[in-house]
């Protein structure tokens, strides 16, 4: 499932997937991939996203089930 | 984009690789190493057997395999990635005797089989002890290094 939340997150800190993906260590493709949903990222990635982001993990991560 | 307390950039690692990159490689050298060990095993029971060759003339590829095999089990059972712990005194009488009911297959075969004429009761009963003795000790060594790794994780828990 696509993480829009994510994305959207770091669209309006004004960050791209690059610099997204150099604040944490990662590579863009793993960002993109995360976005996507077809990657599932160690919490030690989630925690580090969501600190530069400045969000919670449950406002980046988390999905309540739909009925 | 420059935030208070936040650097630019983080060091980079070795290879620039970033967790998804490390677990496709370990995936890609877990697969390769199998690969390999696969087809190692295939070359020696192909010289044993269909060729007829006497272990001579593989000894060191036999070696190799040998101690890559028993390095591997026991890397994995220290490092906690089979726990044989969690296995009854039952299963592992069990695992010991098929394994040595393999081990005995493999010599009877080898040597009543593929070789004629073969051994005889006495011989053959001299080669399995040899077997039970050496599957009885290996299995020993892992027991100990999964007792050593447990202690060394509790000692991590501390």
């Amino acid at each position: 499932m696509e993480n829009i939340k994510l994305k959207i997150a770091r669209v309006e800190k004004g960050l791209s997937q690059q610099d997204l993906a150099d604040l944490v260590s990662a590579t863009r493709q793993t960002i993109g991939l995360i976005e996507k949903g077809k990657y599932n990222p160690s919490l030690n990635l989630c925690v580090k996203i969501a600190k530069v982001l400045d969000k919670t993990l449950n406002d980046l991560f988390w999905y309540e089930n739909k009925e | 984009m420059i935030y208070f307390g936040m650097k630019t950039k983080n060091k980079k690692p070795f290879l620039n690789m970033d967790e998804r990159n490390k677990q496709i490689a370990y995936k890609v050298i877990s697969i390769m190493y199998f690969l390999t060990i696969f087809a190692m095993q295939g070359i020696v029971l192909y010289r044993q057997f269909a060729l007829g060759q006497e272990l001579g003339d593989f000894e060191d590829i036999a070696i190799i395999m040998t101690i890559n095999s028993l390095f591997l089990v026991s890397a994995l059972l220290y490092f906690g990635a089979i726990q044989i712990r969690k296995l009854k005194v039952k299963s592992l009488l069990l695992i010991y005797l098929a394994f040595v009911v393999l081990g005995s297959l493999f010599t009877y075969f080898k040597y009543n089989i593929f070789q004629s004429p073969g051994l005889s009761f006495e011989q053959l009963f001299d080669k399995i002890i040899i077997v039970v003795a050496i599957i009885g000790l290996i299995m020993g060594f892992w027991i100990l290094l999964s007792i050593l790794g447990k202690k060394r994780l509790d000692k991590e828990l501390e």
